[in-house]
């Protein structure tokens, strides 16, 4: 695995728009983003409408995620281009999605949707319409997916990475900062944990720093990449920004994204917790 | 749904008045030669210059950020290289506004 196997950039996205088998998918919170305008022949994915479970707190099911790439046309065998905003947070949440399920080919726009309006390239309003398609999922790799018991039993033994900003792992913030304040039941971290902030991961134009400058970001933060891995956020995003960067352009082997993130544990009864900066 | 659903983006700049309740809001409009920048990008920093927050403009060229009592600094990009930075300080229960002309 290398970064040109999973980051694309808009050179090549502006070279391949127009390929059949090529399937441009933003993926926002914020729908009316694409609405306003989008890379022309990106389709779009709602994380929460289309990706989360209706009623229990999960993600859609196998069959429920084949039904959805079915319907939205895209193949077993496409390549799947997935950018955001947000510095790409929900667009890596998506590819980690896709890989949960196993889909081959898919790839990351590096600098996301706000690279590629800060250098005003051409955004369209136009919908594509693409043929309904018969996707069959694998079932749900639970090796790259960590579940609460796996992060209370990984305290003070894996690498537990805490991706928030620096005042929501003290406790002074329970959300980032352009949400209101309420979420978790209790402020604070996962005993442990270290604060390496996704953000390090990314320029300020939102694509990744260097392989080398990140080996050294989390190695400097203390991440023994002897160890094992979680990473964690709010719920589930931003530290799929940072698995992306671990897993994906890092190669490290084992890494988790722990998608029930703060809103989990900071509910939790009788689990540890601590406050205060990162020491 | 509501914005505190997610982490990510609500929808870019400020279409109606905060409640500002118990929050500290940092909240503000950003031009350029007197008109407002509606494609850009305002994010917020802490007071040792790390990344919190960011969000789309809106069309007004408004963005809104909840906060925390303390000093942040407001960095706005948009195309064509246009940057700017502004110090605020926020307060719970209060709204603090930023004019930010690049």
């Amino acid at each position: 695995m290398s970064r040109s196997d999973v980051l694309v950039d808009a050179a090549w996205v502006e070279s391949h728009r127009d390929d059949p088998h090529v399937v441009l998918v933003e993926v926002d919170e914020d729908t009316a983003a694409y609405d306003k305008g989008h890379i022309r022949n990106a389709i779009k994915l709602d994380w929460q409408k289309d990706l989360q479970d209706h009623v229990r707190r999960d993600f859609v099911d196998k069959a429920g995620f084949e039904a959805l790439l079915s319907e939205r046309g895209i193949g077993n065998d496409d390549t799947v281009v997935l950018y955001g905003g947000n510095n790409n947070w929900f667009a890596a949440y998506a590819y980690w999605y896709f890989k949960i399920y196993g889909h081959r080919n898919v790839k990351l726009l590096d600098g996301g949707r706000k690279k590629w309006e800060l250098e005003s390239r051409e955004l369209v309003t136009e919908v594509p319409k693409r043929a309904a398609t018969h996707y069959t999922a694998s079932d749900p790799d639970s090796s790259i997916r960590a579940l609460r018991d796996e992060v209370v039993a990984a305290i003070g033994t894996w690498n537990l990475v805490d991706v928030r900003s620096p005042d929501e792992f003290s406790g002074k913030l329970l959300a980032p900062a352009h949400l209101p304040q309420e979420s978790a039941q209790r402020p604070g971290h996962i005993p442990s944990a270290r604060n390496i902030p996704w953000s390090k991961a990314a320029n300020e134009d939102g694509t990744f720093r260097s392989d080398d400058e990140l080996r050294e970001l989390y190695s400097g933060a203390g991440v023994d990449f002897g160890k094992d891995t979680i990473a964690y956020c709010r719920i589930g995003e931003r530290s799929a920004h940072t698995w992306f960067v671990l897993h994906e352009l890092l190669g490290q082997p084992n890494v988790k994204n722990y998608d029930g993130s703060w809103t989990e544990y900071g509910s939790l009864v009788a689990v540890p917790i601590e406050l205060g900066a990162a020491s | 749904m509501t914005a505190s659903d997610g982490c990510g983006a609500p929808a870019g700049g400020v279409s109606a008045p905060a409640d500002v309740g118990d929050q500290a809001v940092v909240q503000g409009r950003v031009t350029h030669d007197g008109a407002p920048v509606a494609t850009g990008y305002a994010r917020l920093l802490d007071s040792g210059g790390d990344f919190v927050a960011e969000v789309p403009l809106g069309s007004d060229g408004g963005f809104r950020f909840f906060a925390a009592p303390g000093t942040w600094t407001v960095r706005v990009l948009a195309p064509g290289g246009l940057s700017g930075d502004q110090s605020v300080t926020a307060d719970t229960g209060r709204l603090a506004a930023v004019e930010l002309a690049l």
